[in-house]
């Protein structure tokens, strides 16, 4: 039976405290995804192996890894599609690491959050439901593949430099509800992201483009929201 | 990080927003200096010729534009350059100092250059 190599970054902060790679040999079949490779290994060859995974159908971000030298998703990664021999596997590069494949991701998620990813109204309780035409809806339809993988956000030498930047996955968020026009947050989401620590520490580098697994474009998100910030200033519109 | 302890950011949108309008202001004044002295005037740039061009408020327009444009242009990227390696607080607001010293300067030294032309 054919075989593929796996070349694994270790990390064990207990044991050792050292990064270190180690080599598998896996089974290969022609449909064999990195993941399924992953999954080979942890349950065959070294159960100590830690990978975050979840839906293994390129939809809950769970499994983004470094994989040959390129973001990818390992559940949607064919091994097959791979041209470099070992397989190399990394964890997300310039996170704070946990184990293995495994990195932190509790800042990249509070300032997902920080950005207020969510519909606000001004009234509470809407009294019917908040129509939109199909053009306007249209305008979300890139934003909202974003499965949260922190690609990007791992991508951006902005992010590296500076803790307190948001980075390009919540600011695609805060375009993404900026650009509904059912949205009625105003300056609750605004103040969030309009300032240094926001949109304007982005100098369009577009290495979020690149690192997108879902092909994405945070950069042109971040340049609308500054377009926008200046038309709020000038002719004062919201939307 | 916990969302809380994220720290509140500042402005930001008067000096990238002006980095723009400036950004084209120099390709204006570039278009206007190659045309001006690579296109119509090659072998004919004199003192006196010169001199005689800024006699023309369109030129005094355009180079006082040109001044005011290069040097916030410059100063600005320079600080967006240094911004991003933590200059925070009191380093922030003294980078600031410094910069609209350098530039405050340099802009004198610029309408000072022009003087004899303008008062002429």
């Amino acid at each position: 039976m054919p075989e593929a190599t796996f070349r694994i970054h270790r990390y064990d902060p207990e044991r050792d405290g050292d990064r270190r790679w180690q080599e598998f040999t896996v089974p290969y079949e022609s449909s064999l995804t990195v993941l399924e490779g992953l999954f080979y290994i942890q349950e065959s060859l070294d159960g100590s192996l830690s990978f975050r995974y979840c839906c293994r159908a390129a939809v809950c971000g769970s499994c983004a890894m470094y994989i040959n030298g390129r973001y990818r998703l390992a559940c949607q990664t064919n091994v097959k599609n791979l041209e470099d021999a070992p397989i190399t596997v990394e964890p997300l590069p310039h996170m704070p690491l946990v184990k293995d494949l495994v990195c932190d991701m509790t800042d990249f998620f509070a300032k997902y959050e920080y950005v207020k990813p969510y519909i606000m109204h001004d009234s509470k309780y809407p009294e019917k439901e908040t129509l939109q035409s199909p053009e306007d809806r249209r305008k979300l339809d890139n934003p909202v593949d974003c499965i949260l993988c922190g690609s990007c956000y791992s991508s951006c030498p902005s992010v590296w430099g500076e803790d307190n930047y948001l980075g390009p996955a919540a600011l695609l968020w805060a375009y993404r509800f900026e650009a509904d026009t059912r949205d009625e947050a105003r300056k609750a989401r605004v103040s969030s992201f309009d300032n240094e620590r926001g949109v304007y520490r982005c100098h369009t580098i577009t290495n979020c483009v690149e690192a997108c697994p879902k092909e994405l474009n945070p950069t042109e998100a971040v340049q609308w929201l500054k377009g926008a910030a200046v038309r709020r200033r000038i002719f004062g519109r919201w939307k | 990080m916990r969302q809380e302890v994220l720290r509140k950011g500042e402005g930001g949108v008067w000096p990238w927003f002006l980095q723009r309008i400036t950004a084209v202001l120099l390709l204006y004044g570039l278009t206007v200096h190659l045309v001006v002295l690579h296109v119509l005037n090659i072998g004919r740039l004199t003192f006196d010729n010169i001199g005689d061009r800024l006699g023309s408020g369109f030129f005094v327009f355009t180079d006082f534009l040109l001044l005011f444009a290069v040097v916030f242009h410059g100063l600005n990227g320079v600080r967006m350059v240094l911004l991003d390696y933590g200059f925070q607080g009191s380093k922030r607001t003294a980078l600031d100092a410094a910069l609209v010293v350098i530039g405050v300067a340099a802009i004198a030294y610029g309408i000072w250059a022009f003087w004899p032309w303008l008062t002429d």
